[in-house]
């Protein structure tokens, strides 16, 4: 049996005036990946939840998940203006100033991608991916966005749900690398491991058309990022990413910030449909007349 | 401009992976074999449902739709596969088919899938309502503004109804106090609380509404209100109003099957609620769901409308 991937999709429909533009718009493939992401049973004889507790529930860990990992589930923000720029920066009008988020407040840019950053810079109102055009972030970009985020935790399996953008990133803990030769992702490819408490990222398949803030910092298709987040407390946590891009970079670079934890009893993450926000702007007195 | 143009080359992409699903996939279970199957728990004592599905047949079609302004089959008039002579068409068939009609599975058991109440498929419309959105359909195509724009074709989250069918894989994710939906579609996500926490306030609106749940069971009852107006059902149908209310009850019925119903009650369309049913089925072990970018690469207003003038 045979299913057209864009049997009902609307995102494969064709523009009215161009139909074959939807083929840019939409590529389905088909990846073999070895290892199954399918469920984990964790047989613990507990009742449901939301039901009286049974005497042979394992105590739980202050802390810590149920597996013995530090338990990072819940809603995390950052507090500071990495978005911005990562780097040391004055206010500006619109612009909070703000202390850098890198490890010795220096990018190593070769000559070339220095200037480039410059130009970046330069055009930064019409030109950041994320801020002008509502854009999917990348990594780790989405992390200091001044929206929260959710981490959904289990043995085999860590999710991290953005509010900007509806970004999401899906990071299987089963020790399977990363897919060979599919195209770059927004958000990349994220694999995860721990070490010894410390949830262990390793990001590929990066895009290059995501930049590290307002500023213009960017990045080729050769990123690599290599998060660690680290718990200090159960309501703070230690937010470290190792930056590696040989196209764009003469050596990797670090950067840090710490993570807080909201904790208000009914903390969420609501909506924030950037995309729609600027189409209701910019399409709101379509048609146009010529 | 020129960024958005450039990033549309790049961008778009997901990953399926599911053509020999159906075929696999048993559908049905029985509703005494739902009770008789014991699931694994999670270590909060969650029925374990986790993995990564598809969901089938969910989204029907009401008895005497309207006539879909896009629809391919070259049956209705104003579609634009119908519109051969002019610039709009034709239209590719392989292209959007609307709602289908869905009277039951096709698997060794019967199911009825799709509208189960009202039983003849006739919607309890308010017959202004419906003679609205019938007027609304006809503004879509080719759309009269972006109102008349299909949220997919915008980018924009799906709703709970959207984005769900059509083979996009979909995975249930359990935590303490939590299950989360992760769809392949468009990288939505959705939480639903089970700690008991009331819903939001009125003044919050959501595309995905604002979920809280409970077990009973094995059945996970999950009641859903905070939507905007925004959200659709299908193609024929192709809003509600803020005043949407759904329950919905996820049957665990084996190790690959879980049930799907939902009560539909928005009092400002319908003069009572109506209930839809499905299911989700397993995938085949050793697939993946990787980014579905789509704002990032489409370009689907500008070939509506064209480029916006610089303000």
């Amino acid at each position: 049996m045979t299913h057209h991937p864009c049997s009902v999709s609307i995102i494969c429909q064709p523009p009215f005036r161009a139909a074959s533009e939807a083929q840019t718009i939409k590529i389905r493939r088909m990846i073999p990946v070895a290892a199954a992401l399918l469920s984990v049973f964790l047989l613990a004889g507990i009742p449901a939840a939301g039901q009286a507790r049974d005497a042979k529930a394992a105590p739980a860990t202050p802390g810590r998940t149920p597996d013995g990992k530090p338990d990072f589930n819940g809603v995390w923000q950052t507090m500071n203006t990495a978005a911005v720029d990562i780097l040391d920066h004055t206010g500006q009008l619109g612009q909070p100033p703000g202390l850098g988020v890198v490890e010795g407040n220096e990018i190593p840019y070769t000559p070339a991608a220095a200037a480039k950053q410059k130009e970046n810079y330069a055009h930064r109102a019409t030109d950041d991916p994320t801020e002008a055009n509502c854009f999917m972030p990348g990594v780790p970009r989405a992390t200091y966005m001044p929206f929260p985020f959710e981490i959904v935790q289990t043995p085999k399996q860590v999710a991290i749900r953005y509010e900007f953008a509806h970004a999401l990133r899906n990071i299987p803990m089963d020790g399977s690398p990363h897919p060979e030769g599919v195209p770059d992702a927004w958000m990349g490819d994220s694999r995860g491991h721990w070490e010894g408490d410390t949830l262990v990222v390793d990001v590929k398949n990066l895009i290059d058309q995501t930049w590290f803030d307002h500023a213009g910092n960017f990045h080729s298709d050769a990123l690599h990022v290599v998060e660690r987040y680290t718990l200090t407390d159960p309501t703070h946590a230690l937010y470290e990413a190792t930056i590696e891009d040989p196209k764009v970079f003469t050596k990797p670079w670090k950067i840090s910030m710490p993570l807080y934890r909201h904790v208000e009893k009914n903390a969420r993450l609501l909506e924030y449909e950037c995309v729609f926000y600027l189409q209701e702007e910019r399409f709101k007195d379509a048609p146009f007349h010529k | 401009m020129r960024t958005l143009l450039s990033i549309s080359i790049a961008t778009t992409f997901a990953i399926a992976l599911l053509a020999p699903l159906n075929a696999q996939t048993s559908p049905a279970a029985k509703s005494d074999a739902a009770q008789s199957y014991s699931p694994p728990r999670t270590p909060d004592g969650q029925p374990d449902m986790q993995g990564m599905y598809t969901r089938n047949g969910a989204v029907g079609l009401e008895a005497h739709p309207p006539e879909n302004p896009i629809d391919p089959s070259g049956k209705n008039a104003l579609s634009v596969s119908a519109r051969a002579g002019d610039e709009l068409g034709p239209y590719p068939k392989i292209f959007g088919e609307g709602g289908r009609a869905l009277r039951g599975g096709k698997g060794r058991q019967q199911r009825r899938l799709g509208i189960i109440d009202p039983e003849d498929r006739n919607l309890p419309w308010r017959p202004e309502q419906d003679a609205k959105r019938r007027d609304f359909l006809i503004h879509m195509n080719p759309p009269a503004d972006l109102r008349h724009v299909e949220l997919n074709a915008r980018c924009a989250l799906p709703g709970i109804f959207q984005g769900e069918d059509n083979n996009n894989p979909f995975q249930f994710m359990q935590r303490t106090g939590e299950v989360v939906f992760l769809y392949d579609y468009n990288h939505t996500s959705r939480v639903i609380h089970l700690d008991g926490r009331p819903h939001l306030g009125k003044d919050i609106r959501l595309f995905m509404g604002d979920s809280i749940g409970h077990w009973e069971g094995n059945t996970l009852v999950v009641d859903t209100t905070n939507f905007n107006d925004r959200t659709s059902y299908s193609r024929e149908i192709p809003y509600f109003s803020d005043s949407l209310h759904t329950i919905e009850r996820f049957t665990i019925e084996d190790a690959n099957n879980v049930g799907y119903e939902v009560t539909i009650d928005d009092p400002v369309l319908f003069t009572r609620p109506w209930k839809v049913a499905g299911y989700f089925s397993k995938v085949p072990k050793g697939f993946e769901s990787l980014e579905f970018a789509c704002a990032e690469g489409s370009q689907t207003l500008i070939d509506m409308f064209g480029i916006p003038p610089q303000r």
